[in-house]
């Protein structure tokens, strides 16, 4: 069987007015169906770009992308709207709701692109509700009249509604309580449990601990959680050794940037942090 | 997307700015209202026109022929005209002009002007009785001394307009007649006229073999070109007198060699199209630039309509929307208002058509060449371009605001704030 997500080398390179920002740096990243993944990464780590590209919102400019065995890089725009239609489903750290459409209405707001009769919306609707356990006297309310727990729970229910195989959630519970954050996670286990392919984005370890697996991406390269430990007990030693190590970084960084490019794609060499990527970590740069 | 889907989100989303959509509405009531009031009352002055010339038998004739040698044409001539030509026309009809001394009870004139004629006369002309009747076949092949009097000979000879002259009897040269009816020509000529049938003016007034100058009305059969009977009409009076054809640019004609003179309504209809047009161009071109201003407004609302649901945007090309979908989506709310507004605007163009018709209806009548009170007229042709046009500008103007929201980027728009 395919892998639900097999992204290979892949770049993303924005442009912009100071010149071609890489956002992604080769990465490659396989999931299996049926598996929750947990990507960690500080902001401005390319997570979002990362998510984009595997949620076929965004095109890598370099590298490829099979999505369940299509070769979504080949794909039009429309083409590519359709993939979304039929196969993903997003959950939004805002939610995203219509504020002025009914709960049931925003649930089957993507059906409306689908190929879904009508007349079999509503049902649709209702199941993917109460998989997600929304009382059903919500279901007619306004959704800004909802609480943030509820709120998300619609959100999902609207990811779940055109039966997905992959869910993309980019911090789901970034705007929520911590007991609410919670059963929005076990809604996400019970998800996975009915086969669906979950990618979480985070940058809380607690909820990424719900995972089955964690990758980490920083400076839009993807490491391992083990290579993440590495690369954090090595930053923690050269704390202890003092500032010394924050000039050195300082002076380096005009230098040649990523000596991980030579290194390939997966290594890190924690002797040469950016300049960036030391003030992300909190690090003095100079 | 479906038709439903797309109606159901194009009535929320109008509803859910109301205020914004009822100015932008009322922005192409106003355009639409400009364009209908204006095109009714000039709509409205040419029916006047036309029904003051008595023309709305566009299927009319008018045949003047006088063939060569200075002999003018007779009844039996007209007859056998008629025989020849009869698979273009229903019926012609030969009629001529005199004139006698009148009087009745209370009043006389010097000068009646009479035209002698059968009842198809008065059917090709398009007139018909305002009071009493007029003549019929019977009484016009007896020769019954009856005559039907136009609107000036009834004031003339009995005071007023109004006067009760129907069953009275008036002398006409040496004779007396007795009126049946009167007719409206339409026009108020002030020219005393009388119908009177030509076989009662033959034997009475202008006598047999009597010099008069006969001429010939044709009723052309229904759906005929006019152009084309008139054609054929011409071809065969000059053939049949052997008139000569005229020169390019001759004006005049002599007796003579004869001359041949066919003239449709249909001609004169066109002409007074042409001058009506030339309002029409005006007018619309008014209506138009406030259109044009309606149109922009629409636009305007579009974009701020694209620009705060950015993320509404976003979030729906992230489930699925094609571009085609946002399109249609933004396209048929424009089209929508500028629906809505047309069907308004329709409505109280015409009302305005008559508000303007009471207040300055004559002043515009006047101008163009017709007289007394105008009446709107709205034809489906005016309400079927009316509406075109709405559509037009809601396709045009909703276009590129919807296009541009087509055209957004999902991760783009899904981050805007």
């Amino acid at each position: 069987m395919t892998p639900a997500i097999d992204i290979q080398r892949a770049w993303r390179i924005y442009e912009t007015a100071a010149g071609y920002t890489p956002a992604l740096r080769g990465v490659s990243l396989t999931v299996a169906r049926g598996e929750f993944l947990a990507i960690m990464g500080p902001s401005g780590s390319g997570k979002s770009t990362l998510m984009n590209i595997l949620g076929c919102l965004d095109r890598p400019t370099a590298g490829s992308y099979r999505l369940e065995g299509i070769d979504v890089t080949e794909l039009s725009e429309d083409d590519l709207a359709h993939v979304r239609a039929s196969r993903l489903g997003f959950v939004f750290q805002s939610f995203n709701l219509l504020p002025r459409a009914t709960v049931l209405r925003n649930v089957m707001l993507p059906l409306v692109y689908s190929d879904l009769p009508p007349r079999d919306r509503e049902l649709a609707a209702w199941r993917a509700l109460r998989s997600v356990g929304l009382p059903e006297e919500h279901y007619l309310h306004r959704s800004n009249e909802l609480s943030g727990g509820q709120m998300q729970r619609v959100a999902i229910a609207r990811a779940l509604v055109n039966d997905p195989s992959i869910i993309f959630a980019d911090e789901p519970t970034g705007n929520l309580d911590t007991a609410t954050g919670e059963m929005v996670m076990r809604t996400f286990r019970r998800m996975q449990r009915r086969g669906k392919t979950i990618v979480l984005i985070t940058h809380d370890p607690e909820v990424a601990a719900w995972a089955d697996r964690t990758v980490h991406i920083r400076d839009g390269k993807l490491f391992s959680d083990e290579e993440e430990r590495r690369y954090l007990a090595e930053l923690a030693e050269r704390e202890e050794r003092g500032e010394k190590g924050g000039d050195a970084a300082g002076a380096d960084a005009t230098a040649t940037e990523p000596s991980a490019t030579s290194a390939g794609p997966r290594s890190f060499s924690p002797a040469a942090p950016s300049a960036r990527r030391a003030r992300l970590l909190g690090v003095p740069a100079l | 997307m479906r038709a439903r889907d797309l109606a159901y989100e194009t009535s929320s989303a109008l509803l859910a700015n109301r205020a914004r959509t009822l100015l932008t509405v009322l922005g192409i009531v106003i355009g639409i209202a400009a364009v209908i009031a204006m095109t009714a009352l000039i709509d409205g002055v040419k029916a006047q026109l036309v029904g003051q010339l008595g023309l709305n038998m566009s299927r009319t004739v008018n045949i003047t022929c006088w063939p060569p040698g200075n002999q003018p044409l007779d009844q039996d001539d007209i007859e056998e005209i008629g025989t020849a030509l009869a698979s273009d026309y229903e019926f012609v009809t030969g009629f001529t002009y005199t004139s006698a001394q009148a009087s009745s009870s209370t009043a006389s004139l010097e000068y009646l002007n009479i035209t002698a004629c059968e009842p198809e006369y008065f059917q090709a002309m398009g007139y018909e009785a305002s009071r009493g009747r007029l003549f019929d076949a019977e009484e016009s092949a007896e020769g019954d001394m009856v005559v039907v009097l136009g609107g000036s000979t009834v004031k003339n000879l009995f005071g007023s307009p109004d006067a009760d002259c129907v069953g009275q009897t008036v002398r006409i040269g040496s004779s007396q007649y007795t009126v049946v009816g009167v007719v409206n020509e339409g026009f108020t000529y002030d020219n005393d006229t009388c119908y009177m049938p030509a076989e009662t003016a033959v034997t009475r007034l202008i006598g047999q073999g009597g010099y008069a100058s006969w001429q010939i009305l044709g009723f052309a059969r229904e759906g005929s070109d006019m152009y084309a009977v008139a054609d054929a009409t011409e071809a065969y009076l000059h053939d049949r007198y052997g008139i000569p054809w005229p020169e390019e640019d001759q004006t005049s004609f002599s007796s003579d060699e004869g001359y041949v003179y066919v003239q449709t309504a249909q001609a004169l209809i066109d002409q007074l199209d042409a001058t009506t047009a030339t309002f029409r161009m005006l007018a619309l071109a008014v209506a138009g630039i406030s259109l044009l201003v309606g149109g922009i407004g629409i636009m305007n609302m579009m974009l701020t309509n694209v620009t705060e649901r950015i993320r509404e945007i976003g979030l729906r090309k992230a489930l699925g929307a094609r571009r085609g979908d946002i399109t249609g989506q933004f396209l048929l709310e424009s089209v929508t208002i500028c629906i809505v507004g047309g069907v308004i605007g329709i409505g109280v163009g015409y009302g305005g058509a008559w508000a303007l018709a009471a207040v300055a209806g004559s002043a515009l009548g006047s101008m163009m060449g017709a007289s007394g009170a105008i009446s709107p007229v709205i034809s489906a042709s005016t309400v079927a371009v009316a509406t075109g046009i709405c559509v037009g500008i809601g396709v045009v103007f909703g276009w590129y605001p919807a296009r541009r929201a087509a055209k957004m980027d999902p991760v783009e728009s899904l981050r805007y704030q």
